[in-house]
């Protein structure tokens, strides 16, 4: 029998034997090929880092290094695990990070440090002979050798220069202008300090010490709601990502969750199978919309109208026709709602003034602590007027009553009244004026007839008061009328079906708005439903979208109602997600200290950017909105008068805003001449301010002695992304050539400011120096004077958090930084070095006089309770820290200061640390870090202090002194917090007393923070992260005046400006189009587009959008999405190159004609790159200019208001922020596209090389 | 050993006052190895006479302008063979070996695939050997030597004279496909707009369509391994 057929001829068995009793397979594979890739994976070391961009991922990722060499990066699988029932962390990390490895080694990549070479030579020339500084002062003081170099920034001429060199530049540029000027005309920009901590402080630190300005961030990016601190007191707090798994309801409302929040998005996708509903509101068909239940998409800028819409139908539905009992208990207890506010008469009618205090009543309610700031309500039991517990009165000055009880100030038991229809407890229902603005006329938004005042009558009391009789009404019943719903009391304009069209029902948003009616009301209605439900799990989560317009706090303000409304905020899985470039620093009172050097001066100079850039670029002189076109109809009597400006001066005048510089005059002479004088430089200054001998830098910001001189910008590109005016600043501030298109007031003639000086002719090039320190060359390091190369975030060592998740994580140096390049800290480091050695040429022990605005959480917030009054204006005498700036003289040691800065001085052992208003002492922390740092062993001034040399040492500071990253801190921070509160919330941290997270725990493993009491949120077993859970579960009040969720605004500027209630307001007129688009017209058509700029995928901000790779993945060079409809108008076509401009600048760009833009908008994504692929500009006849070339800031009266509880000043907290979304760009097709150079080199004028 | 290869090394070193001073030991190494042909042997000299007698400043700026700041003329040569891909990190790792191979690591603070680096190696290394190695980039140098005289700039000789003395001819196919891409003539509109033109999709098997640029650029770095990499060790 032949077995032939059984057997295999043309096979053979890969199996040739077996051993181990038949578990072991011998085989004859040839595994060769394996070798492809075992060489492929082998590696001397793995490290673990991330990449600080501004982006909120602070994703883990695997180094790979061989031989010296980073060859690629994969995502880290190793986060600590989640609860059971909630999804893991990871994996974290999208596309962009992992083309990081490939940018270290790009082309692109500034390999050595670089300097004009006009301004080296002047510098090589003059130091031949002279000293430092007196070099410096040669060349800086000699016109002609100074625009030598100023007038070639953007032109290129950059030669590379060695450390030291530079470094002493830079070092006598300062120590000159400190002497000269002031130390405060030395200004450094950084962003998002969460992003790299370390490499921020490195700067900063260094600023600090020297008496510079540390400017904000988060402001003039306009990511900073100012709805938050003005209704929470909370510069932004937010849940973290996994908190939307807990939700039932997510409303995403402009932001794009899976386009611009990567790694987080699959929580939203887990929520979705979970069962959770979801609604997606954007004007585009946006990434995000794919994922809702329902899409609605309002014409952009008009999100407030639908917000209100949705109020009103929610307050018919669950406050009105049916009472909900969580939502009701809810309002009560943690909201302003029943608090009274005092109506005023005014023509028959009745203006809602401020909120009632325990000082208007003739006993003062008891109160004698603090009665001007002690918020009142009506007790239902007693039906008396009482003083409820947690306004901002109880903060300071007392202990113990500090707390969201529901008692009174003397501990009886209360339950306030929320309207005073309840058992019929008004006297009248009286006719009150609320603004409407939505009648404005604008060329390009939909608008109303209804009048500018609505009449609406409203149930009140009259009250006895200390000043007589007078009528109050609940913050509730002023809430329910300004929504328009009827409550049968009467008045105008009052809806009692969704089809009418008064102002805020669906039917009037759906004419404001575009979106259907019966969309409106189902969104709402389901959204009320889930939070009745599950007590308050709907959540909004909302973004740039809505924040970067003018009336940003309306589209704000009407989202926390709704949620408030809805007993949302506080509650896990619901509340408000305001997810945009905040990045949440969570040890950030570990970090302070370090960044602002704490540790040896109190306070550090710190400003508001927006105001700054917009003096200081001369942006101010442009101005084409006028107060009276915001001003409210209902506005109470006074001048009202002035440009935006000039209410900017009278904020810094106040106290209420930072100045930067501050004085006209040296602060560091100031002392001095105080002793001349034989005063107290405190009293000194006052006397010459009220006597005008010595004037506010403010006031003239164009007079040379007030020029910011030397700018340091690291971990930004300023001038490339956020330079909002980007054309103004080249002009005035670089004196660069520019592409401004309007002309300044002076020239059309129109009203100038009147508290501030005007010069017919405008500086231009006010800089002397201009620093950069970049991985790349951006913009700002084509427009910078020095040019000194970082460490990429491969290759140095820092910190790193974010607001999405609870990880603490750090930045390892995998590789040494190649060519000359050196780490933030060791740049900084060095600069310190440097300036010891040079400073003492002009330079010495300083006694410098520092002006500090009123700073929210310390008890001068309590500044001005019931009117504003301004000195200089006779109104009231200047009192610091009352009526004007704190004045505080510190001593500067130049000198030491390299010594200051490597170690850490001694204000933390004799002071102590702490953060929001909550202080306690470090002793044993400083004495942990001696021990773990070492002690200086170098005679001097800092002998035995705890060392911070290496960016490590840093680290280990920042850990150790805050209550996130140590145990034992959290709880002392707690019982701290206690004391004030009367309530104990140690337990929230005692179980992790004797944790201490060390640099080396998280690079081994990210580590999850410790609850603290600066945050709102608690990190647990039982909750995710979120904000306000403490307020609602701990009775903590909210930092505001009434300790309360502050929906009534009541300070005077809030209601002049007509927005003590949310409202809606149309975008501003800019009038940019008009008088530029007769004069530039021809045969071609031209069309008029609201200019949108979101935030892309395929780069974070500009970083990344210059790498080729990434740049494949789109469409290569700048492009802008346009709608099939208006393409058509103008003849355009898909792939057409468009010029886009108005009288602020013009850019170039291709169109991507698409359906899912929205007819009459243009949308841009944020910050494409000056240097790739840009052609000139027909209009400017230069290089196209980037998205910020056709914006100008506008800066808003309301957030200028300080020393009022929670409007008060904080550092990137409250103040002027760049919105740039009103702004309208006439758009057309270009007839040639001319590049004006090479277009992968990145200067501006190339010469050719010969 | 040819210390040609030194000089040309220097010549694309960035200029200082030593490198200065040593022109015209530069130019009687040249003269005397007698390796670079005379058609761009006097040019060159230019370039040396040049450094020797401008003004620092000026050569200094022309320098950053050209090598330190325009991306396609980058002395890196995996930037112009690998650009952003990930195996760019491999090369750079192979190529280090090939320097440990010959008893040598790299002690400045630069990449391995800097091109006057590794004229500096070849300038250690037996001639014909040294020869045979540099026959492996000449496509990269073909390329920039290229690209700056379209410029017409005189650092197209160091190239011209590497291609000299390398005495082969670059990979023609890889040379046009490294002109091709990046540094297109700015004026060329046409050129311009075929650079970022999205081919149509086709789907379907065996089509090899997909997103044009993409498309390219995958195709560039799937072929970007060993046989044309620069100095790899296999043939080392």
């Amino acid at each position: 029998m032949s077995h032939l057929l059984d057997r295999l001829n043309f096979f053979a068995k890969t199996e040739v034997g077996r051993f181990a009793g038949g578990h072991g397979v011998t085989t004859r594979e040839d595994r060769r090929w394996e070798d492809g890739y075992r060489k492929r994976w082998q590696h001397d070391r793995v490290v673990r880092s991330t990449h600080g961009v501004n982006c909120t991922g602070s994703c883990s990722w695997k180094i790979y290094v061989k031989g010296g060499i980073v060859t690629w990066e994969t995502q880290q699988t190793d986060y600590p695990r989640t609860r059971p029932d909630l999804p893991n962390h990871e994996p974290r990390g999208c596309s962009r990070g992992a083309s990081y490895s490939w940018y270290l080694y790009s082309g692109n990549r500034i390999k050595y440090p670089l300097v004009r070479s006009r301004l080296l030579k002047a510098w090589r020339a003059a130091r031949a002979n002279l000293s430092p500084v007196a070099a410096w002062r040669s060349i800086v003081e000699d016109m002609e050798t100074r625009a030598s170099w100023v007038r070639m920034r953007g032109r290129g001429g950059f030669v590379r220069a060695d450390w030291d060199e530079l470094n002493e530049i830079i070092a006598a540029a300062n120590a000159y202008t400190a002497r000269k000027y002031g130390p405060d005309r030395v200004i450094g920009f950084s962003p998002i300090p969460a992003m790299s901590m370390i490499s921020y402080a490195a700067g900063t630190r260094y600023l600090s010490l020297l008496g510079g300005v540390s400017m904000s961030f988060y402001d003039w990016y306009c990511d900073l709601p100012p709805s938050s601190p003005q209704t929470w007191g909370e510069q932004t707090d937010v849940p973290e990502s996994a908190d939307w798994y807990n939700s039932g309801f997510l409303l995403l409302w402009g932001s794009n969750v899976p386009q611009t929040r990567t790694p987080d998005a699959h929580f939203y996708t887990e929520a979705r199978y979970r069962g959770a509903k979801s609604a997606v509101i954007s004007p585009d068909y946006s990434e995000a919309a794919k994922f809702a239940d329902i899409w609605l998409h309002p014409k952009q800028g008009t999100d407030a109208a639908l917000a209100m819409a949705f109020g009103h139908v929610v307050l018919r539905e669950f406050h009105l026709d049916r009472k909900t009992e969580y939502f009701d208990d809810y309002c009560k207890r943690y909201t302003d709602m029943p608090m009274l506010v005092r109506l005023v008469e005014r023509d028959g009618r009745y203006v809602p003034d401020r909120l009632l205090r325990a000082s208007d009543f003739p006993d003062a309610l008891g109160q004698e602590n603090n009665p001007d700031w002690k918020t009142v309500a009506f007790d239902t039991t007693t039906d008396r007027a009482v003083v409820p517990r947690g306004s901002v009165g109880f903060r300071w000055g007392e202990t113990g009553k500090w707390n969201l009880e529901a008692r009174a100030a003397d501990g009886t038991e209360i339950d306030l009244r929320l309207s005073l229809t309840e058992d019929g407890r008004h006297d009248r229902a009286v006719p009150v004026s609320f603004p409407y603005f939505g009648n404005r006329k604008h060329d390009y938004f939909e608008g109303t007839d209804h009048p500018d005042v609505l009449l609406r009558n409203v149930p009140a009391k009259s009250v006895q008061l200390q000043d007589g009789d007078a009528l109050v009404a609940t913050v509730y019943d002023l809430f329910v009328a300004n929504y328009g719903l009827d409550r049968g009391l009467g008045g105008e304009h009052l809806a009692n079906s969704y089809d009418d069209e008064a102002p805020y029902t669906p039917a009037w948003a759906e004419r404001i708005t575009g979106v259907p009616r019966g969309h409106i009301v189902t969104v709402a209605r389901e959204f009320a439903r889930n939070a009745e439900k599950t007590r308050g799990k709907s959540m909004v989560i909302l973004g740039a979208g809505l924040n970067h317009w003018y009336h940003m706090d309306m589209s704000y303000r009407g989202i926390i109602n709704l949620l408030v409304m809805c007993g949302c905020v506080g509650q896990s899985g619901g509340g408000w997600s305001h997810y945009v470039g905040q990045e949440k620093l969570r040890p950030q009172t570990g970090w302070l200290p370090l960044a602002f050097a704490l540790d040896w001066n109190r306070p550090p100079r710190q400003m508001n950017s927006t105001s700054f850039w917009y003096a200081h670029t001369d942006q101010w002189r442009y101005e084409t909105l006028e107060v009276q076109d915001i001003l409210s109809p209902t506005a109470p009597e006074g001048p009202w008068d002035g440009a935006l400006i000039d209410y900017n001066v009278r904020a810094e005048r106040m106290g209420w805003l930072p100045s930067a510089p501050q004085l006209s005059t040296n602060p560091l002479d100031i002392a001095e001449k105080a002793a001349d004088a034989g005063m107290e430089p405190q009293d000194y200054v006052v006397e010459q301010l009220r006597s005008g001998a010595l004037a506010m830098s403010c006031e003239d910001p164009d007079d040379p002695r007030n020029w910011p001189r030397n700018l340091f910008v690291w971990r930004s590109n300023l001038l490339g992304s956020s330079g909002k005016g980007h054309e103004y600043f080249l002009k005035h501030l670089l004196g660069a050539t520019h592409g401004v298109q309007g002309k300044d007031l002076g020239a059309t003639g129109q009203q100038k400011p009147e508290e501030v000086v005007w010069h017919d002719e405008a500086p231009e090039g006010k800089l002397d120096l201009l620093v950069t320190l970049d991985f790349r060359m951006s913009t700002t390091c084509v427009y910078s004077d020095i040019v000194l190369p970082t460490a990429t975030w491969y290759e140095k060592n820092d910190l790193n958090t974010s607001d999405m998740h609870p990880f603490i994580h750090p930045l390892t140096g995998a590789v040494d930084p190649v060519w000359g390049c050196r780490s933030d800290w060791d740049i900084y480091k060095g600069i310190a070095r440097k300036f010891a050695e040079v400073a003492p040429e002009v330079l010495g022990v300083e006694k410098d006089v520092v002006l500090v605005p009123i700073l929210h959480d310390t008890p001068a917030e309590m500044a001005q309770a019931t009117d504003v009054k301004d000195w200089k204006r006779g109104e009231a005498e200047p009192v610091p820290g009352r009526t004007m700036p704190q004045i505080v003289v510190v001593e500067r040691d130049y000198p030491n200061l390299y010594k200051r800065f490597t170690a850490l001085g001694p204000l933390m052992t004799s002071i102590g640390n702490g953060g929001k208003g909550i202080a306690w002492k470090t002793e044993r922390e400083v004495e942990a870090l001696r021990r773990l740092n070492g002690a200086v062993t170098e005679e001097g001034a800092t002998k035995g202090l705890p060392r911070i040399e290496t960016d490590i040492d840093a680290a280990e500071v920042v850990l150790m002194l805050a209550p996130e990253t140590n145990g034992e801190v959290a709880v002392r921070a707690w019982e701290s917090l206690g004391r004030t509160t009367g309530r104990d919330h140690a337990h929230l941290a005692t179980s992790k007393e004797d944790e201490k997270i060390r640099f080396r725990d998280i690079v081994a493993q990210p580590r999850k923070i410790i609850s603290s009491p600066i945050w709102s949120g608690l990190e647990s077993e039982q909750v995710c992260y979120n904000a306000g859970y403490t307020n609602v579960h701990e009775l903590i009040p909210w930092r505001t005046l009434s300790g309360r969720q502050q929906l009534y605004q009541d300070h005077l500027w809030m209601r002049a400006f007509g927005e003590a209630l949310c409202v809606y307001r149309p975008p501003i007129d800019t009038k940019t189009i008009r008088p530029i688009i007769e004069a530039r017209a021809d045969e071609r058509p031209q069309i008029v587009l609201n200019f949108i700029t979101p935030h892309q995928k395929w780069g974070i901000h500009s970083t990344y959008t210059d790498n080729l790779l990434m740049l494949t993945l789109s469409r290569g060079g700048p492009i802008v999405w346009i709608s099939e409809t208006d393409a058509k108008r103008a003849g355009i076509e898909d792939n057409d190159w468009i010029e886009a401009y108005n009288t602020n600048g013009a850019l170039t760009a291709r169109a991507v004609v698409s359906q899912r833009v929205k007819e009459g908008m243009v949308l841009m994504y944020h910050a494409q790159e000056k240097i790739v692929n840009v052609p000139g500009s027909e209009i400017t006849g230069q290089r196209g200019g980037i998205h910020n070339s056709v914006t100008r800031t506008t800066v808003k009266p309301t957030h200028m208001i300080g020393g009022y509880a929670h409007q008060s000043y904080g550092f990137n907290y409250y103040g002027t922020v760049g919105s740039n979304r009103d702004e309208f760009i006439i758009v057309r097709k270009m007839r040639n596209v001319e590049w004006l150079e090479d277009p992968e080199s990145s200067t501006i004028v190339q010469s050719v090389g010969g | 050993m040819a210390r040609t290869f030194k000089v040309l090394s220097v010549l694309l070193t960035y200029p200082d006052g030593e490198i200065q001073a040593a022109a015209s030991a530069m130019r009687e190494v040249v003269l005397a190895e007698d390796l670079v042909p005379k058609r761009v042997r006097e040019p060159l000299l230019e370039l040396v006479d040049q450094l020797g007698t401008r003004e620092l400043y000026d050569l200094q700026e022309r320098y950053v302008l050209l090598f330190d700041r325009t991306r396609s003329l980058s002395l890196h040569l995996f930037e112009h063979l690998h650009g952003e891909s990930r195996d760019r990190g491999q090369a750079m790792v192979d190529l280090a070996n090939l320097y440990e191979q010959h008893g040598l690591v790299v002690s400045a603070s630069e990449l391995h695939d800097y091109l006057p680096l590794f004229l500096e190696f070849l300038s250690t290394l037996p001639f014909e050997e040294a020869r045979e190695l540099l026959a492996q980039p000449l496509h990269i140098v073909s390329a920039l030597g290229e690209r700056l005289r379209r410029r017409e700039s005189v650092y197209q000789w160091v190239f011209r004279g590497i291609e000299a003395v390398a005495e082969a001819t670059p990979d023609s196919e890889t040379l046009n496909e490294i002109l091709e891409a990046p540094d297109d003539d700015p004026t060329d509109l046409e050129a311009l707009d075929r650079v970022w033109e999205e081919e149509p999709v086709t789907f379907g098997p065996g089509t090899g369509g997909g997103c044009g640029r993409a498309q390219d650029m995958l195709r560039r770095m799937n072929t970007g391994n060993p046989p044309a990499s620069a100095g790899s060790s296999r043939r080392g």
